[in-house]
């Protein structure tokens, strides 16, 4: 935990952060607003105390409520991992801007997040999907993602039974099994 | 003359529901996909004079695993490429969610499954950064040596892959070899060869025995003998050095751009490798150096090739010195059965032999995880193939990209 | 009809347009087209004589194909003779046993169990599986070997559909036999034995190797017992519809 990482992120990103910076163990975490994203990632890349050249990884997150991008960064000059989560995307429009201009490797874990969660990166030169087919309608990460609804729509037509949304009745001729003779 | 063929009556029925025919399975996708939906996609599927796609298909006798690459090629030079993932898309982030913490460390083995006990000792680190876990000094000193026993093992696989792909089909017999050794000493430990399920939350399964413990001394006295000689087989093959060497650079700065972890940024000369930069388990008490090749221009295949087996040569040292220094003590704290951590996230990352393997878990205070997020480094170094493969030969595109030791069942988790 | 001496150089018929009066040749008018020569086909006769007539294919699909009467198969339709082995099929059988063809079909991590039997230790050579062949066209047996995803049903019922007669399938590993560990996944396939027919299946997570030989060779006993023929495959899992 390094107290002296908080006290700096608190100077240099004063205005910016949604909340205080949270420590636990070894990650510190600090909040953004979406669109604070791009000079906050700026800040931490370029500043000399700084220094977060490493982009370790970019998330998605489905709270229940809202979207979350977040993005874990780190440093040669703190023994912390950073987090900074990008909080408060609405679910019917998420759009967060791309940090593929100062990443560009970070294109792909981005395409995952919009094909997972249909959270929308702005700048983002390449937004299509990456692991579902190309006419995929359903975000499958999302909390809301309803199996039977998913399956009715594709290929397989809802036919394996965890893809039939109610249990069969009790009692009836399906329900009851062959039994075998063994 | 014979009677015309009887017509086949067992063929599926069409009323059974459980059997998918032809029109629902799906369609490939077409090539070029007419609109463009990217600006990307729009730059590649534009063709210039004289291009044409090649589309090497999810099958092909790379044993990376089901890739789809689309070539955009003149002649033989390859112009741009674009890789298409999802073939081996299995939900594993979806099914984690709703599984409880034990359940997952056998959930993810398969990701990247030539080195799966780094893909259980991630998310356990993860877990017990959520519940204030103290893990037993003998218990993490035998997940470092059975961590560092299957990076020989993977790296070894990627001698011989990396061989195959190029076409000599000899040494991957003999780093299937190697492998079948170390596998057979850690199914001894573990009672599997492959997706170990062998770590827990709090340290490991099950204490070291005497069948484990003799296997990996036969094996350890010839370890240094039988790596020289691995090394001898292709390092001095004109044939081997000359498609490798020059091809694939890539430079400090755009590796670190591009997010790129493990020995393909080490080889271009950055030493970043997680057991230093953050040190987790006992590698602080252990001796080893982190191999760093290439010049301040970054570094080719050949550089990715010959630092793998420099790194082979260190985790010898560390097997060697967890050997001499294993302490005594239980192998895992004493953990209630059913776990709820408190309601909080926490993020781990291992070194893997192939990058930063981090998993990223928000507790929601039930048995299951509410989120469960894994970041694969073979996903992010596939972008990089389009990147180093400009005004490459197509044969050349397996070499950068077995040079890069990627595996599919990570990138496509 | 005999020949009446040498020809006399008679005078030129009225029809006989191609010589003129003095024996020279002279170009045919364009409009004027001598009847074709027609020799009538006594040699063979066409099992099909509308095989080359119709414009537009009834059938765009090989399964569709061959459940019309017009493929023929190349295997002797004996009808109830087919118990009786010959000694050319015995010989055929082993023949097709000890020289199985693998296709490279490795989609997850049961193919590095595939590559491990393949290799030295559990040699797969020593029943002629070495040669995994990378294209279907040359294959026998397509040992799927991983997952089978939503997206990659379709390319790899295309590999099935391309492999040439005789053919088998071995299903490999706990994914392919039922779905194994991704069951409840959204994107996974239950077992490849809903998209085509299944011969052989060795279970495990992944089988050992052995295993995996185990069950190549109980695919060689069905391969000589004439088991399982291609043409009678069903597809579908052998369990019935509610369970």
């Amino acid at each position: 935990m390094d107290r002296t990482l908080k006290t700096r992120l608190e100077a240099k990103l004063a205005d910016r952060l949604t909340g205080p910076v949270r420590q636990r163990q070894d990650q510190t975490e600090i909040r953004v607003k979406p669109a604070d994203l791009i000079e906050t990632m700026r800040v931490l890349h370029d500043d000399p105390e700084l220094e977060f050249v490493i982009l370790a990884d970019m998330a998605g997150v489905d709270t229940g409520d809202t979207l979350q991008a977040v993005y874990h960064l780190w440093s040669n000059k703190t023994p912390d991992w950073l987090r900074i989560i990008a909080e408060g995307l609405p679910r019917e429009d998420p759009r967060v801007p791309s940090i593929t201009g100062l990443w560009p490797g970070a294109e792909w874990s981005e395409r995952e997040a919009y094909d997972m969660f249909g959270i929308i990166f702005e700048g983002n030169r390449d937004l299509r999907r990456v692991y579902m087919p190309p006419d995929y309608t359903s975000f499958p990460l999302r909390k809301d993602f309803h199996l039977p609804d998913d399956s009715a729509r594709g290929p397989g037509g809802g036919v394996r039974h965890v893809e039939q949304p109610y249990a069969p009745v009790q009692g009836t001729e399906q329900s009851i099994r062959r039994t075998v003779k063994a | 003359m014979t009677a015309p063929a009887q017509p086949n009556q067992q063929h599926a029925s069409e009323d059974d529901p459980r059997i998918m025919l032809d029109g629902q399975i799906g369609q490939y996708e077409q090539v070029p996909p007419y609109p463009p939906r990217t600006e990307r996609e729009a730059e590649f599927y534009t063709l210039g004079d004289g291009e044409m796609f090649l589309n090497m298909g999810p099958q092909h006798p790379s044993t990376h695993g089901v890739l789809r690459v689309v070539l955009k090629i003149s002649g033989e030079n390859v112009v741009d490429l674009d890789p298409v993932l999802g073939y081996l898309h299995r939900g594993v982030e979806k099914l984690c969610e709703n599984s409880d913490y034990h359940h997952i460390i056998s959930q993810i083995d398969p990701l990247e499954y030539v080195s799966s006990l780094f893909m259980e000792w991630a998310p356990v680190m993860s877990f017990e950064k959520l519940m204030d876990v103290q893990v037993p000094r003998r218990a993490e000193y035998i997940r470092v040596l059975t961590g560092e026993l299957l990076r020989i093992s993977s790296h070894a696989l990627f001698q011989g892959w990396m061989a195959l792909d190029l076409g000599g089909l000899t040494p991957i017999l003999y780093s299937f070899i190697e492998r079948d050794e170390i596998v057979e000493a850690l199914a001894a430990l573990t009672g599997q060869r492959m997706l170990f399920n062998y770590f827990r939350v709090g340290g490991v399964n099950g204490d070291l025995n005497h069948e484990f413990m003799s296997r990996v001394g036969d094996w350890m006295s010839r370890a240094l003998v039988q790596h020289e000689a691995n090394i001898g087989l292709l390092n001095e093959n004109e044939i081997f050095v000359r498609r490798m060497r020059g091809i694939g650079k890539l430079d400090r700065d755009t590796a670190l751009r591009m997010g790129v972890t493990g020995p393909n940024i080490r080889a271009a000369g950055i030493p970043f490798d997680v057991r230093r930069a953050h040190p987790y388990s006992v590698y602080p008490e252990l001796e080893f150096n982190v191999p760093v090749r290439g010049t301040k221009d970054g570094g080719d295949s050949l550089d990715r090739y010959l630092l793998r087996l420099d790194e082979v040569r260190e985790s010898i040292r560390i097997i060697d010195q967890c050997l001499h220094n294993m302490p005594d003590g239980p192998v895992m704290a004493r953990l209630p059965r059913l776990m709820r951590p408190r309601p909080g996230r926490a993020w781990a990352a291992v070194e893997s032999p192939r990058g930063l393997f981090g998993t990223y878990v928000i507790s929601d205070g039930t048995d299951q995880p509410f989120r469960f997020r894994i970041h694969d480094p073979s996903f992010v170094h596939l972008q990089l193939v389009g990147m180093l493969m400009k005004d490459n030969l197509i044969a050349d595109t397996m070499a950068v990209m077995a040079s890069l030791d990627p595996v599919m069942g990570g990138i496509d988790k | 009809m005999t020949p009446d001496g040498p020809p006399e150089t008679a005078a030129p018929a009225a029809e006989d347009q191609i010589t003129g009066g003095d024996g020279a040749l002279v170009a045919a008018a364009p409009r004027d087209v001598s009847a074709p020569i027609i020799v009538p086909n006594t040699l063979w006769s066409s099992t099909r004589p509308d095989a080359y007539l119709s414009t537009s294919p009834a059938f765009t699909h090989l399964r569709e194909l061959e459940g019309s009467d017009l493929m023929l198969s190349d295997t002797a339709r004996w009808g109830a003779l087919d118990v009786i082995p010959t000694k050319a099929d015995i010989l055929v059988d082993l023949i097709r046993m000890n020289s199985l063809w693998p296709l490279l079909s490795g989609l997850a991590c049961c193919a590095i169990e595939m590559m491990s039997a393949a290799t030295s230790k559990n040699d797969m050579d020593r029943w002629g599986m070495f040669p995994f062949r990378a294209s279907p066209r040359q294959a026998d047996v397509l040992i799927v070997a991983g997952t089978l995803t939503t997206k990659m049903a379709g390319p790899l019922v295309r590999l099935w559909e391309q492999m040439p007669e005789p053919k088998w399938c071995v299903a490999m590993g706990d994914c392919t036999c039922s779905g194994g560990r991704y069951k409840r996944s959204y994107s996974t396939i239950e077992g490849i034995d809903r998209v085509m027919p299944v011969d052989v299946y060795v279970p495990g997570c992944p089988p050992r190797p052995e295993g995996l030989i185990y069950g190549m060779m109980k695919l060689g006993q069905l391969v000589k017992e004439r088991r399982g023929h291609w043409d009678e495959h069903r597809i579908g899992p052998n369990v019935p519809r509610d369970v």
